[in-house]
């Protein structure tokens, strides 16, 4: 039969894993929804939540259906095609970075997690790593801080006072 | 007059026109770079301008989302990868024309006719929203009803795969958007107890998660690719060669706003349409369509950036977002206080104005950077992964603490973000959850005043509809909409237009 949209064929690891846990997910949010307002009136702040969570529902269940009477994919594994060290470093680093931001303050943390990542992921030198993270880490901070006056926490780094003082140069208010 | 002046704000201050040349400028180079799609730098970007004034904020992310439109060609004319979804037709003749040596004038072209485009969607939008927002000023809730149902229908052509899936992720996004208290009764849904989510999920850092943090761990898994490179000649197209296609450009232009304009196809169906359209009017290519055809470049080019004006009109007239772009856009003039819908028009004309203002400003810079800058353009768009992401992350994390100043924030944005690299990986679509997102709270409003004015009755509110021409229209765009949608239409199209199906 002629398929519009071919989908493939075979899952990839890890790939009905998600998807139950997608119908999970909405099953805890139906019901969720249900304790809202329950089934009372149409116009009831719940009605609008339980309708999507059910069609959430309806359509993860048939979707973790379909994955997983698909046959596995050959010649692939959760290790390479799905979670490589990479990206599971990258996401720790990520998560280092949120928790360390507001004890370290911005520059710090910044400049710490643009090292490890550039370092690891271009398989170059610490050099070539500190060098093109602390360069571009100075040109985000100008552009954030003074263009955008984004106020990130400033921790360890006395920001204000450096500054003033850069201002103090410039000669400007 | 006060027309006029407003449209002229944005040239009458330097500060302004500064940041539509910054926005354009910078938008050429995210749209260029593969992996940076326009949808990430303005998702990163809104969270950074919350602090500036509206204007300012508008003159940015107006010139980001002209200048990536543009951009995604340049890419797909050099490398054959089209740097978003609009480029991919301009890819098919783009390419081979590089592959002859002729990527200098390719680029050329493309831009002048691009400009073009855009022009032509601008004047567009300047006449059509005025008399859009006066017919939808009689809107009663059960038409905006029908106006969220059809943008969320937008599913449809933004789920490529599986429509299942694209199903899934609009309901989610619907779910996301109802998160906090309830605006009509203050009932707290989707809380789980947590105060700190009485306030909603910040919009924009389910933005940033799922547009920037995801994008970038995918790149993750080729970093260390390395781009090809391609030589540049002349850029500069004649006079000759502009004015021979000049009424093939008109055509495509409008092509392009007319499906710009519908809810649910955006510039990449437009260019695609177009190209569609060139190949069946040029009877006498110089080269075949398909191995560099200068006519396969300019129609998907010219429709493109008309669809860019095109797709403003539901979005400033209805609040109803054309593609994933503009839903973000709607999110920022949220943000900013503004309510994109009908009443912007009486309310703030002078906005509206502006805004053609600022798309005509960047639609200007747009041509003067696509003409210089190639040689520069080329050493960027080279610049290494490895560095470049890392750099993402950054952007993303310092965009979502400055949505509260606060790390929730930035957890947030990372949950999202490894949700939607485990979306993307399986392919399910992320471009429905931003309009669930965003058609939320017109659906839920709108469904629960039209269910009480007819006092909690289903049928009352069936008849009420079917009475009412207005309504009865829009009730039946939607059920065109969904049965287009289905198989049977797909197939009786097919058959009827082989060419038309896309690459």
């Amino acid at each position: 039969m002629h398929d519009p949209f071919p989908s493939r064929r075979t899952r990839r690891p890890g790939e009905a894993v998600f998807a139950v846990l997608m119908a999970a997910l909405s099953a805890v949010l139906l019901v969720n929804a249900y304790g809202i307002s329950g089934l009372g009136a149409l116009s009831a702040p719940g009605s609008v939540p339980m309708a999507a969570a059910a069609v959430m529902l309806g359509a993860a269940f048939v979707i973790a259906w379909r994955t997983m009477r698909r046959p596995r994919a050959e010649g692939q594994t959760l290790h390479r095609d799905v979670l490589p060290g990479r990206i599971l470093a990258i996401t720790a680093l990520l998560i280092a970075y949120a928790a360390l931001l507001e004890p370290l303050g911005f520059l710090p943390t910044s400049a710490l997690f643009l090292i490890l990542s550039i370092r690891l992921l271009s398989r170059r030198g610490w050099g070539f790593a500190s060098l093109v993270s602390v360069g571009s880490l100075v040109a985000i901070w100008l552009i954030f801080r003074i263009v955008f006056t984004v106020l990130m926490p400033s921790g360890l780094v006395p920001e204000a006072e450096l500054i003033q003082a850069l201002r103090d140069l410039t000669g400007a208010r | 007059m006060e027309t006029l002046a407003a449209m002229a704000t944005v040239f009458a201050q330097p500060q302004l026109l500064l940041l539509v040349a910054v926005g354009t400028l910078s938008g050429i180079y995210v749209g260029a770079i593969p992996g940076l799609s326009v949808t990430m730098a303005v998702s990163i970007l809104i969270s950074f301008t919350f602090a500036w004034d509206v204007l300012p904020a508008i003159s940015l992310m107006i010139g980001i989302y002209m200048g990536g439109v543009y951009g995604g060609g340049r890419t797909a004319i050099l490398l054959n990868i089209p740097g978003a979804p609009s480029a991919i037709a301009t890819a098919m003749d783009g390419y081979p024309m590089a592959l002859r040596g002729e990527a200098g004038s390719a680029i050329g072209i493309s831009t002048v006719m691009s400009f073009f485009g855009g022009l032509v969607g601008i004047a567009a939008l300047a006449l059509a929203a005025p008399v859009v927002s006066d017919v939808a000023l009689s809107f009663q809730p059960r038409d905006y009803l029908l106006l969220a149902l059809l943008g969320l229908l937008l599913v449809g052509s933004l789920s490529e795969g599986s429509m299942l899936k694209g199903v899934f992720a609009g309901a989610f996004g619907i779910v996301i958007g109802a998160v906090g208290m309830d605006p009509l009764t203050f009932t707290e849904r989707f809380t789980f107890g947590l105060p700190d989510l009485r306030g909603g999920v910040s919009f924009v850092a389910v933005m940033i998660g799922l547009f920037g943090v995801s994008e970038a761990l995918a790149q993750l898994h080729h970093v260390n690719k390395l781009a090809i490179k391609q030589a540049i000649g002349r850029i500069m197209p004649s006079w000759g060669t502009v004015r021979r296609h000049l009424p093939l450009s008109l055509q495509t232009s409008t092509i392009g706003v007319v499906i710009g304009a519908l809810p649910g196809t955006g510039g990449d169906i437009a260019a695609l349409m177009a190209y569609d359209h060139a190949k069946r009017v040029t009877k006498h290519p110089e080269h075949p369509f398909g191995e560099g055809a200068v006519e396969g470049l300019i129609a998907p080019e010219t429709a493109n950036n008309a669809a860019v004006g095109g797709a403003f009109v539901p979005m400033m007239t209805l609040g109803i977002p054309g593609d994933a772009i503009t839903a973000i856009m709607i999110g920022a003039l949220f943000i900013h206080g503004l309510n994109p819908g009908p009443m912007l028009m009486i309310d703030r004309p002078d906005m509206f104005w502006f805004i053609v203002g600022a798309l005509l400003a960047a639609n200007v810079f747009m041509l003067v950077f696509g003409l210089t800058g190639i040689r520069i353009f080329t050493k960027i768009v080279e610049m290494p992964r490895a560095v470049l992401i890392p750099l993402i992350l950054l952007l993303s994390i310092v965009g979502a603490f400055a949505v509260n100043n606060s790390v929730t924030e930035v957890y947030w944005m990372l949950g999202f973000g490894v949700l939607g690299y485990f979306m993307k990986l399986y392919s399910w679509p992320l471009g429905p959850i931003v309009l669930g997102v965003i058609l939320s709270r017109l659906l839920d409003e709108n469904w629960r005043r039209a269910v009480i004015t007819e006092r909690e009755s289903i049928w009352g509110l069936l008849e009420s509809t079917l009475t009412s021409p207005l309504s009865l229209i829009l009730l039946i765009a939607v059920l065109a909409t969904i049965l287009s949608q289905t198989p049977v239409w797909r197939k009786a199209r097919a058959r009827l237009r082989p060419r038309a199906r896309r690459p």
